[in-house]
């Protein structure tokens, strides 16, 4: 419950504007898209491996990492010093693309590997936005 | 049940967390103006890397053994911060965030609930570790200053793995005796110094002191700590942390400075800095030391200091930048290439125990000043200045090897490969 406080006014002072009162009612996208803001952060997808599952160049990623990976999920993954977005094939210890250009890779114990997180959600921008036009290439 | 968590070489390891090509090599970060080493990462101090080692001094060392160096990151460090501090803040009802990688926990009543402080510290650990990618250590006591005394084992002592409890007289003495006096919380250097002169060099020994004595020999905070390493809680978390009495802003230019306007606008800058710090701890300045000087390496060094007194204390950014406008004539010396200056508030008064001026008005802005500091948390420093403090930023802070701001700037957020 929110207790919206409103000022009963005597005189004559006009009304307030009816919108005044109910700023804190607006959608939240953050709220929406993002469950744990502690253990979430926000990548920029580089590259056309994952098109399968509809993420493309330049997408943004939100990617939670309290949550656990289940098998096929698309998660993040620190792959030999670098962060990829895949698919994880938990019982053959693989990283998967979603597209038919790009072979399986196997992880092998030389392999530097640690799952980051899961990608809860991917954003297209098909507008440009300004804030981020200094990553596109 | 009290418990100190905090992040192991913490500036260090928040490089880590969204550069995961540097996650297995030694890194180093170095302070304001890339001066100092600050934070060594475990790989690189089990290299002997030393911390608090001018850079200039060590970098053929660094170079040798790829050390990757990194300058502060505030915005980064910020947010990680409070990641973490929310994070441990799911695991009591009472915290307190000591510094910006430490947080005590007071755990009241949870003895039902809580059978094993071991296996609840390692929880800990690793929900930190899993939702933000930050190392901690987690030290239990049952005193502040013993829960400060586990954690300090539980990061620098074999065996411990990062989790370390105190809640017997055995377990205090297997780590008391290990830990060196001046490593205590509370005991500084100049008391630890002292202390030594008389034998005593260990946590534990300074356990085995008579309070009382104590307490005639050096202060009540030192009677109380003895007390707390017998198990005994005596001192509130802000007791040990007083605020400060003097606060500074000072740094060397990038470039050296001859005009009275750019050495105008540094001050400024230097005299906000240090208004903002004055209102975060809810002080009043009362006097106001505003110097600038040559290089001592310069064959005429040049150096000037001048001491403003306010007729009423403030914190009003406003009347401090004025303070600085009618000094800085006195202070300028045509001709003198300035390679530093800075301000300090070198008398300061509580805000909460302030005797009003009969006579003179008091000039503070709380309103003003408290809209400033909010639109600079919520939108980064520097988004709203005076004017004086000018445009220029070539005597800004020197940060050459700076990281990203992954997670406060869009443009920096972290690439993933697909």
């Amino acid at each position: 419950m929110k207790v919206i406080p409103i000022y009963i006014e005597a005189g004559i002072s006009g009304f307030e504007s009816p919108a005044a009162e109910y700023k804190e009612l607006g959608l939240s996208l953050d709220k929406l898209l993002i469950r744990h803001p502690n253990a979430t952060f926000i990548g920029q997808a580089s590259g056309e491996s994952m098109q399968g599952v509809g993420i493309f160049d330049g997408d943004l990623l939100i990617v939670d990492r309290s949550l656990t990976a289940r098998n096929g999920d698309v998660v993040v993954a620190n792959y030999n010093g670098c962060f990829v977005c895949k698919l994880i094939d938990k019982k053959q210890a693989r990283l998967l693309s979603a597209s038919k250009d790009f072979a399986p890779v196997s992880i092998t114990p030389e392999d530097d590997f640690q799952l980051e997180g899961i990608v809860t959600r991917s954003i297209r921008l098909h507008h440009q936005a300004p804030e981020l036009t200094a990553c596109m290439h | 049940m009290y418990a100190l968590v905090d992040a192991v070489s913490f500036y260090a390891s928040a490089e880590k967390v969204f550069d995961p090509s540097i996650r297995n090599k030694p890194v180093v970060v170095l302070t304001n103006n890339d001066g100092c080493i600050c934070a060594v990462c475990p790989i690189a101090r089990r290299l002997g890397i030393p911390k608090f080692k001018p850079y200039f001094q060590i970098k053929a060392l660094l170079q040798k053994h790829g050390v990757v160096v990194r300058s502060s990151n505030y915005e980064l460090y910020a947010d990680l911060s409070e990641r973490m501090m929310n994070v441990i803040s799911r695991y009591c009802d009472n915290q307190y965030i000591y510094s910006i990688d430490e947080s005590f926990l007071q755990f009241k009543n949870y003895s039902g609930v809580i059978k094993d402080w071991h296996q609840y510290g390692h929880e800990i650990r690793r929900a930190i570790w899993k939702e933000t990618r930050l190392p901690v250590g987690v030290g239990f006591g049952t005193t502040s200053t013993l829960a400060k005394a586990a954690n300090h084992a539980a990061k620098k002592l074999t065996g411990y793995n990062g989790v370390a409890i105190i809640d017997n007289a055995q377990s205090a003495k297997d780590i008391l005796e290990k830990m060196d006096v001046n490593e205590v919380w509370g005991v500084g250097s100049k008391i630890s110094q002292r202390l030594k002169q008389q034998n005593i060099n260990t946590a534990h020994q300074l356990s085995m002191q008579c309070p009382k004595i104590m307490r005639k020999q050096f202060s009540v905070i030192t009677e109380r700590t003895v007390n707390e390493l017998n198990g005994v809680s005596c001192l509130t978390w802000d007791d040990v942390k007083e605020p400060k009495r003097e606060i500074f802003s000072t740094r060397s230019f990038g470039q050296r400075i001859v005009d009275i306007h750019a050495l105008h606008a540094a001050l400024t800058t230097h005299s906000t800095i240090v208004a903002k710090k004055v209102r975060r701890q809810s002080s009043l300045i009362k006097k106001l030391l505003i110097f600038a000087s040559s290089s001592p390496h310069d064959e005429n060094y040049y150096k000037q200091a001048m001491v403003y007194k306010f007729p009423v204390a403030t914190d009003n950014s406003c009347d401090i930048a004025k303070a600085v406008s009618l000094v800085l004539a006195d202070i300028f010396m045509p001709g003198v290439r300035f390679s530093r200056c800075g301000v300090g508030a070198i008398a300061l008064e509580s805000r909460h125990y302030q005797q009003p001026d009969l006579f003179l008005p008091d000039n503070s802005n709380p309103i003003l000043m408290n809209c400033l500091d909010s639109i600079n948390n919520r939108y980064g420093q520097g988004t709203l200045t005076l004017g004086a403090e000018g445009k220029s930023d070539s005597w800004e802070m020197k940060r050459h090897f700076l990281s990203p701001q992954y997670t406060s700037n869009w443009r920096h957020i972290p690439k993933i490969r697909c």
